[in-house]
């Protein structure tokens, strides 16, 4: 079957439970394979909600969400095998009984499947993206005595470790150290274009969006006021956001 | 140790083993998933339950069974059916469990606090029999074994079971095994802690161990042998100041605790790698 997008969101709302306002607001986008596409957005603007709702973690009260065709309301189980997911500001408690390689094998559960254990492909795999991203001398650290970039980096290759043909990335560098905020931001993008990973990144820091990418989602109030390039995202974004038209560009 | 050669001494020594171990095991998950209130919920559960059966005449172990198998299907699937949260429904089952105990002792044909009575409150080396034995020992090995078989998910669920949801794991389904697992750990250590304090062995052992380990793997291997040990120990303690053998299992138990508080490596030493 031939998908023409591989996300698709039409019309879509998620209320969180017993809120009455939604917090994601009749949202229509489509994704095609191998996009990059930025969501920035001012804070409640609906961003986090919106990854949550595309893997299906939040099912929205109103609308479809399609992701390789199939409704995550449904199929959210297979479909989330699929996408690699960082959340935003992950921490984790200094006493934490987890290793950092506890972590990064974890991603590739899903996709072992019920009754099955992970074998030595699933650990060379956990270890080959801790490599990348250089975190591979801390495979057996304590998760909660790495430092919050260490942590976010864990984060990172978790998502990375299942081979994912999406990544949802929320916030994903905003707690790394300098050398790394230039440098891991550049490995997604590689990844993106080598594999052909879709990629959504959710920031509020418009300046720091990668060249390879072609479009930008401003979202404000739960809706998507502006589908553009990144160079109109820059100048959106210096006009206050109540000035942007209400409906999104699908 | 002439007494260990009494065959009632014996099971004892058994159930104290079998029992402590189980709920050190079952009890990492009770931590580790959050689960204090529904634990909680469900030690009373079997302990009205273990109150009906006394009242009716009925056996008490039955009775506890059919009360915390009903108070696991009612915290965890019809609960989220209703769309309740946790809190809630632990908040309403546990007094009316509690309430529904009492109200089934008062009626109890017995008069006065009986040594039935009194075991389903406190606990009883004599009242472990050897079928209780048998059942332990059977819930021992199946308990190990679907452990050791979904291992992979309940660990990445007992770090976080959000992550675990968006990796495609059904959270679901093993949340309740385990909620249904305590149910029937609880039930059938009953006899041995009695319903008013069997939810220490649950909590006490895991909270030990995890003072000392950074490691999952290490707090489920030790946190039953610190349950097995304690009980043990309660036991004897029991036995040698003649007091009721749950209360002294809790108290070496909660003893075990502050020392591992005090001992703990964890808590020395905080500092972060850069």
């Amino acid at each position: 079957m031939h998908i023409e997008s591989i996300i698709r969101l039409e019309n879509v709302s998620t209320t969180y439970e017993g809120e009455r306002r939604p917090a994601v607001k009749k949202v229509n986008l489509n994704l095609s394979e191998n996009e990059l596409l930025y969501v920035v957005g001012p804070n409640a603007a609906g961003k986090t909600t919106l990854l949550e709702t595309i893997n299906g973690l939040l099912p929205p009260s109103k609308g479809h969400v399609l992701v390789f065709g199939l409704d995550v309301r449904r199929r959210g189980k297979e479909v989330r095998r699929e996408i690699g997911y960082v959340p935003q500001d992950f921490m984790v408690d200094p006493g934490e009984p987890y290793t950092a390689l506890d972590i990064v094998m974890m991603g590739r559960y899903g996709k072992i499947g019920v009754l099955h254990r992970p074998d030595k492909k699933d650990f060379e795999k956990a270890m080959e993206v801790m490599k990348l991203l250089g975190i591979d001398e801390l495979d057996d650290r304590p998760i909660g005595k790495l430092s919050g970039g260490q942590q976010q980096k864990v984060m990172i290759a978790r998502a990375l470790s299942k081979d994912p043909k999406i990544l949802l990335l929320d916030e994903p560098f905003s707690n790394l150290d300098p050398d790394s905020r230039e440098r891991i931001p550049e490995l997604m993008a590689q990844i993106h274009e080598e594999k052909g990973v879709t990629t959504i990144i959710v920031t509020h820091d418009v300046s720091r969006i990668l060249k390879q990418c072609r479009r930008v989602v401003v979202m404000n109030d739960g809706r998507i006021v502006a589908d553009e390039s990144p160079e109109e995202a820059l100048t959106t974004f210096e006009r206050p956001l109540a000035t942007h038209p209400t409906e999104a560009i699908p | 140790m002439i007494w260990l050669e009494l065959a009632i001494m014996q099971r004892a020594l058994l159930g104290c083993v079998l029992a402590g171990f189980l709920s050190g095991l079952v009890g990492v998950f009770v931590v580790r998933m959050k689960l204090s209130a529904i634990g909680y919920s469900m030690s009373h559960g079997a302990f009205a339950g273990a109150a009906l059966g006394v009242a009716v005449s009925a056996n008490p172990l039955v009775t506890a069974l059919l009360f915390s198998s009903a108070t696991a299907l009612f915290i965890g699937p019809v609960a989220d059916k209703a769309r309740l949260h946790a809190d809630t429904v632990t908040s309403i089952v546990f007094p009316l469990n509690m309430a529904l105990a009492f109200v089934f002792l008062t009626l109890s044909p017995q008069i006065g606090l009986t040594s039935e009575v009194a075991s389903v409150l406190w606990g009883s080396v004599i009242s472990m029999s050897n079928s209780d034995v048998v059942y332990l020992t059977t819930l021992c090995a199946v308990t190990l074994v679907l452990i050791h078989f979904f291992w992979k998910e309940l660990f990445a669920i007992m770090f976080n079971r959000k992550l675990a949801e968006a990796d495609g794991i059904d959270t679901k389904p093993f949340v309740y095994f385990i909620i249904f697992v305590i149910g029937v750990v609880v039930t059938f250590s009953l006899k041995l802690v009695g319903g008013l304090l069997i939810f220490a062995l649950l909590f006490n052992p895991a909270s030990s161990a995890l003072q000392f380990f950074h490691d999952m793997k290490k707090i489920v291997l030790v946190s039953p042998i610190i349950g097995a040990t304690t009980c043990v120990a309660g036991l004897m303690l029991s036995l040698f100041l003649d007091l009721p053998i749950g209360s002294c299992i809790v108290l070496v138990s909660t003893f075990t605790f502050a020392f591992a508080v005090l001992l703990s490596p964890k808590r020395k030493r905080e500092e972060v790698i850069s």
